[in-house]
């Protein structure tokens, strides 16, 4: 059984030409210990298929799917208490924005320690516990790469700066010993050593721990070399899913296609100086959605049929959703 | 932290500079003498007059004059009213207190009740509760005082007969000045009957109080709320849930603080209604304040009077309004170092 399993995740949200579907159909599935890269471009849901996971977008809008479930519960049906217990020990996630999903008016150690759940501490006195709680998070943040706890335990997310507010994020994502860690960009902005510390981190915890991770990143050359799977999305929808080297040597979708193509250093044999091959256009905004599939506009291949959505098809656990596909010639 | 306390301490002095000049202005600009206007003594005999004169230096610049006006009025010489004859000075903080703890008492309260109900409103956002408590505000809040207050006199004193009238105490009762807060001196004192003593001066001030308390509730609750419906749908909030926090937690550690930090120095504004209420409330209830002691003094054309009560009701309030601000700000983490020192 899958650890998250989503059918036709469909979230329409409120604007002021009525209501849109920001997400369209879509699936994504993860098994455990195993690391699923999410990509697309920017505006194209993912943030919004995180924030549909752990529950945190505004109740007024609508979320529809056919299938959403932890290990076989089910997500939307299921009572508030129970999808809180999911998220307090087995899910955690790491936002885009680490700056806005801080509490301004708390210090970081008091939200770090928030994020750890009383079942990991074993002392009987609250004194103890308290210590024990300071402990835990000193040594989450040393994981992360934090040397200097007690200079930022005190602090404010205000007077610091954007990369160790990150880490605080990541350090209080792991606080929990997650089954599941969701992370939005986590890498987004940091230098170079920094992130390559924070990625190793999270590639020795899925091997050592068997977590599973779902990795929402820009940075195709870092997903690649840690994510196993791949989901490509585009304007809410899921176009391409599969296994990573499946999808990086021969991707049905025209989209993935171009994604490929457009990063230089996913191309091995790339001629020096050659232009780099990108579809036209840029991705629609959420009011001028096109009908069909929302590729048609941009898209190389389009034909007729393509005002029609096309139905998902899958080749073993290749899925995409395209009327016509690269592996099928063009008539 | 320090450039900013002490932007706030120059704003501080400047606003006091100019409440200063006015009220030496006044004493020009009202009919008559200008220095009978600034001793309120009716100089008859020349060698007074004479005496008054080098003594406020008013043959010497205006600039002299007015620096020693400052200084006379930093020593406590304010001067004497027409009416009674007695130093300024005395009369106004003998007054003062009373205005003091009337907007006290109703501030209290209003933030005892509004702040509770903003954040019911606040967090039913658009719905019955909402919206019912809202309406209440509206009513609350559009309401004028002293209608309110004539109101009250009619339905609970004339009417049903359960609060006194007007005053602050019944005459039965005589209470030592000692702090010029009524329930205070009442408790300090030993009197024979101090039990009796408290009952009827809170008789005398529940309806005062409640006049004032309902506008400044509707106000308290209106900006509590506003700030809850905005902290509510911020991602921090959301991230917290997504923590696997409860409902209670989410609000109690993260969405309290942030609501009420930014409306602190908005409610440090609202003090100057609410003074102007009491001072309203007063002059209806004959409460012994300042509000009533300057209305008195407008009637009277008690001109020295006038100038005194202006420049202790505006201090008051200035000095209230500036410190609440800095106070607000300096336990504010949420602002950045430089963003904070802004007024
Ligand atoms: N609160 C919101 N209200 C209205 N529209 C929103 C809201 N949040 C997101 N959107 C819209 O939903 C679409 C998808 O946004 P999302 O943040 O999921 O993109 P993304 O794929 O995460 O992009 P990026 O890579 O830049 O993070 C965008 O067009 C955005 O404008
Ligand atoms: S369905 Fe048509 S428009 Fe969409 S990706 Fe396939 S070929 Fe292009
Ligand atoms: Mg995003």
């Amino acid at each position: 059984m899958p650890l998250l399993d989503i059918k036709n995740l469909t979230l329409e949200i409120e604007s002021t030409q009525g209501w849109i579907k920001a997400l369209d159909k879509v699936s994504l599935q993860l098994e455990g210990g195993e690391v699923r890269a999410l990509v697309g471009e920017s505006g194209s849901g993912k943030s919004l298929i995180v924030k549909s996971i752990v529950g945190a977008i505004p109740e007024h809008w609508r979320i529809t799917a056919d299938r959403m479930s932890w290990k076989g519960q089910d997500l939307i049906s299921m009572s508030s208490d129970a999808r809180r217990r999911i998220m307090r020990e087995d899910i955690a996630v790491i936002f885009q924005n680490p700056v806005n999903s801080l509490d301004p008016s708390a210090s970081l150690g008091e939200q770090l320690m928030e994020s750890i759940p009383d079942h990991l501490l074993d002392k009987g006195w609250f004194w103890q516990r308290a210590a024990q709680r300071k402990q835990i998070a000193v040594k989450l943040l040393h994981k992360v790469g934090i040397k200097e706890h007690s200079k930022y335990l005190q602090a404010y997310p205000s007077a610091l700066p954007d990369d160790i507010c990150q880490k605080f994020m990541i350090a209080s994502a792991l606080a929990a010993s997650p089954k599941l860690l969701i992370a939005d960009d986590p890498t987004r902005g940091m230098e170079v050593t920094t992130k390559v510390q924070i990625l190793k981190l999270l590639t020795r915890l899925n091997k050592i721990r068997g977590l599973s991770i779902l990795f929402v990143s820009h940075d195709l050359l870092a997903i690649s070399n840690m994510a196993n799977t791949m989901t490509v999305l585009y304007c809410g929808q899921t176009v391409e899913s599969g296994k990573m080297h499946q999808l990086r040597r021969r991707p049905l979708h025209p989209y993935t296609h171009a994604l490929m193509e457009s990063a230089p250093s996913f191309r091995k044999d790339l001629p020096p100086k050659s232009p780099l091959a990108t579809l036209d256009g840029t991705i629609p905004t959420l009011q001028h959605l096109p009908i069909g599939c929302r590729l048609g506009p941009r898209c190389p291949r389009a034909q007729r049929e393509c005002v029609k959505v096309p139905e998902e098809r899958r080749i073993h656990n290749h899925f995409y959703s395209c009327h016509f596909p690269l592996h099928r010639s063009l008539k | 932290m320090f450039r900013f306390v002490l932007r706030h301490f120059n704003l501080y002095v400047l606003t006091l500079l100019v409440l200063c000049i006015f009220s030496f202005w006044l004493a020009y600009l009202f009919p008559g003498d200008p220095l009978v206007n600034l001793t309120g003594l009716t100089l008859n005999d020349p060698a007074d007059y004479q005496a008054m004169a080098q003594k406020y230096h008013m043959d010497s610049g205006i600039l002299v004059q007015f620096w020693h006006y400052l200084v006379l009025l930093w020593d406590g010489d304010w001067g004497f009213s027409f009416s009674s004859g007695l130093p300024l000075y005395q009369e106004i903080f003998d007054s003062l207190p009373a205005t003091v703890e009337l907007s006290t008492y109703a501030l209290l309260l209003s933030l005892l009740i509004g702040i509770p109900l903003g954040f019911l409103a606040g967090l039913r956002h658009h719905r019955t509760t909402d919206n019912a408590l809202l309406a209440a505000s509206v009513v609350g809040y559009s309401t004028p005082v002293f209608w309110l207050a004539l109101l009250m006199i009619l339905l609970f004193s004339l009417q049903l007969g359960w609060f006194p009238l007007s005053g602050r105490i019944s005459l039965l009762f005589d209470v030592p000045h000692d702090t010029g807060f009524i329930l205070v001196d009442i408790w300090l004192s030993d009197m024979p009957n101090k039990g009796a003593a408290m009952i009827n001066a809170v008789q005398h001030m529940v309806m005062p109080v409640l006049s004032i308390t309902i506008v400044t509730t509707a106000i308290v609750l209106r900006l509590t709320r506003r700030a809850v419906v905005e902290v509510m749908p911020k991602e921090y909030v959301q991230a917290a849930y997504a923590r696997g926090l409860s409902k209670h937690q989410v609000i109690l550690r993260h969405v309290v603080r942030n609501a009420m930090l930014p409306i602190l120095p908005l409610l440090a504004m609202q003090s100057t209604i609410l003074l102007t209420n009491a001072m309203i409330v007063e002059v209806i209830y004959s409460w012994p304040g300042i509000g009533n002691w300057l209305i008195q003094a407008i009637y009277q054309r008690d001109y020295p009077a006038i100038r005194a009560g202006m420049l202790a009701v505006s201090t008051l309030v200035v000095s209230l309004t500036i410190f609440i601000d800095l106070l607000a700000r300096i336990i504010d983490p949420t602002r950045e170092r430089g963003a904070r020192a802004k007024i």
